[in-house]
C-alpha cells in the first residue's frame, strides 16, 4: 500500500465513465424508488385488507422479495424473467429499474402497512360513525396521519435503494461502481477507483438525507396552528 | 325510534350479547349501566354497526340497519356517536374536525359548515378554541368538541359510550352539562355511563345489563331506589 503513490490522474482520465455512472445510478435509484412507492402503496394497502384473496397474494409477494437476495432477483429478472416473457432483453437499464421497483416495493409495502396500522383504531371508527365510507376515511383521516409516520422509514429506504442499486453492475449496467471496475480492471489499481466510487455514493446519500430531513420538517408531527397560518400546506 | 330485536353478538366463541330486546322512543334519554364486560359498549356499537351483528335485528325509524340493502353510511350520518377516548382527528383543527363530515357528506359549502361549527362551538362553550388543534385542549374540552362534531351531522340519535370515564374528575361536569342541555332540547340519547347522578337526573329510563342480557330496566327512581333483581341490587350496592 503506497499512499504517496496514488494515481488520481487515472480517475481524471476516466471521468466520463464516472460522470455517466453517477447519472445511471441516479436514474436507476429514482425510477426504482418512485415505481417502488407506487407499487408499494398497492401492496401495503393489500396487506391491511381483511379480504383474504387480496391479503395473501400481497403477503406472499412481500415475503418472497424480502426473503431472497437482491442480487439473485436482479439476475433472475435480467437473464430469465424478461427474456422469457418478452422474448428479448431490453438492456440493463430496463432490467435494473424493474428489479429495483419490484424489490423496493416489497420493503415500502411493509412501511406503508405499518404506518396505517399504527394509527389508533378509534380514528377509523370515529370517521365511519360520521358516515364516511372506508375509502373516504382512509383518505381524509388515516392516510394524512399515517404518511407523517411513513416519511422517516421511507427516507431510509431511499438511501438503502441507492446503495443497493450498485448491485446492477452484475448485469453490466454502467453505474458508478461499474466505472470503478473498469479502471481497476484496466490498470490494476484498486484504492483510487473504489475510494472515488465510495465517496460518490456517500455524497449522494448525504444529499438524500438532507432532502428527507427537509420533507420531514414540512410534514412535522406537531400540529401547530401558527405554522399553518404561515401558509404551510397540511396533508 | 330505535328498535332492537333479539340481538345476538359473539366474538368467535365468546357470546357477548345473548338476545337483547329493547325500544328507544323519540326524545327519550336512556342510560345503560352494568358491570365491566357486560356488553354495554358492544350493544351501543351494534346500533350503528361498528360491530357486525351475529343475529337479530335493529331498526332505526323503521329501517333495518343490518339489512344488506340498507346503506349503512347513510344510517350512520343519522346516528351520532361519542367515544370514551374522544377520537378527535389530530391533524385537523377543532373547526376542521367539525366541518369535515358536513362538507364532505352533506355537501355544505365551507362558509355554511363553518357557521354551523361556530354555532355548535358556542353551544359547547368553546368558540375561542376553533382554530386550535385537539392536543392543545384539555380532555373535557376535547370531549365537548367531539360532541359538537357529532352534532354537526344533525343526527336523530346520539350514542355516548362512557363519555366521561377518561376524564379527570374536575372535567366531568362540563361534559355532563353539555349532555344535559342536549337532553333538554329533546335529543334522543343512549348513554352508557357510570355517572349515576347523571342517570338519575336526566334519564327517562335506565337499563341494567349483565352477562349479555338486559337484566332490569325502568325509570331511574324505581331502578335505583327499589331494584327488583338480585344482580341489580348487588351491582348498585357496590357502586352507590
Ligand atoms: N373486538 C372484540 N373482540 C373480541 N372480544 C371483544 C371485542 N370487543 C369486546 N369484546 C369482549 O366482549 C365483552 C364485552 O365487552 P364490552 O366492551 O361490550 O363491555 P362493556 O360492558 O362495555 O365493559 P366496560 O364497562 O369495561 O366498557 C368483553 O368480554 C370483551 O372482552
Ligand atoms: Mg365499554
Amino acid at each position: 500500500m503506497d499512499f504517496l503513490d496514488m494515481r488520481w490522474d487515472l480517475i481524471w482520465d476516466y471521468r466520463e465513465f464516472f460522470i455517466n455512472g453517477i447519472w445511471v445510478t441516479i436514474v436507476l435509484t429514482i425510477c426504482g424508488y418512485i415505481g417502488g412507492i407506487i407499487f408499494g402503496v398497492f401492496l401495503g394497502l393489500g396487506k391491511t385488507s381483511k379480504r383474504k384473496w387480496l391479503y395473501w397474494p400481497c403477503k406472499l409477494y412481500v415475503d418472497l422479495f424480502r426473503g431472497t437476495p437482491m442480487l439473485v432477483q436482479i439476475l433472475i429478472i435480467h437473464l430469465a424473467l424478461i427474456p422469457t416473457v418478452f422474448g428479448q432483453s431490453f438492456g440493463f437499464m430496463v432490467s435494473g429499474i424493474t428489479a429495483l421497483i419490484l424489490n423496493s416495493a416489497a420493503y415500502n409495502a411493509e412501511i406503508i402497512r405499518a404506518g396505517i396500522e399504527s394509527i389508533d383504531k378509534g380514528q377509523m371508527e370515529a370517521a365511519r360513525s360520521l358516515g364516511l365510507t372506508h375509502g373516504q376515511a382512509m383518505r381524509r383521516v388515516i392516510l394524512p396521519q399515517a404518511i407523517r409516520r411513513m416519511i422517516p422509514p421511507l427516507g431510509n429506504e431511499f438511501i438503502a435503494l441507492l446503495k443497493d442499486s450498485s448491485l446492477v453492475t452484475v448485469i453490466a449496467a454502467n453505474d458508478i461502481l461499474y466505472a470503478a471496475k473498469i479502471v481497476s480492471g484496466a490498470h490494476f489499481r484498486f484504492w483510487e477507483p473504489y475510494l472515488v466510487a465510495a465517496v460518490l455514493y456517500l455524497l449522494l446519500t448525504f444529499i438524500i438525507t438532507k432532502l428527507v430531513a427537509f420533507i420531514e420538517r414540512r410534514f412535522s408531527i406537531d400540529y401547530n396552528p401558527r405554522k399553518k397560518r404561515e401558509g404551510r400546506v397540511d396533508v | 325510534m330505535i328498535k332492537v330485536e333479539n340481538l345476538h353478538k359473539s366474538f368467535g366463541k365468546l357470546d357477548v350479547l345473548k338476545g337483547i330486546n329493547y325500544e328507544v322512543r323519540e326524545k327519550e334519554v336512556v342510560c345503560v349501566i352494568g358491570p365491566s364486560g357486560s356488553g354495554k359498549s358492544t350493544f351501543l356499537r351494534c346500533i350503528n354497526l361498528l360491530e357486525e351483528i351475529t343475529d337479530g335485528a335493529i331498526y332505526i325509524e323503521g329501517v333495518q340497519v343490518n339489512d344488506s340493502k340498507t346503506d349503512i353510511n347513510l344510517i350512520r350520518t343519522e346516528v351520532g356517536m361519542v367515544f370514551q377516548q374522544f377520537n378527535l382527528f389530530p391533524h385537523m383543527t377543532v373547526i376542521e374536525n367539525i366541518t369535515m363530515a358536513p362538507m364532505f357528506i352533506r355537501k355544505l359549502s365551507k362558509s355554511e359548515a363553518e357557521n354551523l361549527a361556530l354555532e355548535l362551538l358556542d353551544k359547547v362553550g368553546l368558540r375561542e378554541k376553533a382554530y386550535n388543534y385537539p392536543q392543545q385542549l384539555s380532555g373535557g374540552q376535547q370531549q365537548r368538541v367531539a360532541i359538537a362534531r357529532a352534532l354537526a351531522m344533525k343526527p336523530k340519535v346520539m350514542l355516548f359510550d362512557e363519555p366521561t370515564s377518561a376524564l379527570d374528575p374536575e372535567m366531568v361536569k362540563e361534559v355532563l352539562d353539555v349532555m344535559k342541555q342536549l337532553a333538554h332540547e329533546g335529543m334522543t340519547m343512549v348513554v352508557v355511563t357510570h355517572e349515576m347522578g347523571f342517570a338519575r337526573e336526566v334519564a327517562d329510563r335506565v337499563v341494567f345489563m349483565d352477562g349479555g342480557y338486559i337484566v332490569e330496566q325502568g325509570q331511574p327512581e324505581k331502578l335505583f331506589d327499589a331494584p327488583q333483581n338480585e344482580r341489580t341490587k348487588a351491582f348498585l350496592g357496590k357502586i352507590l
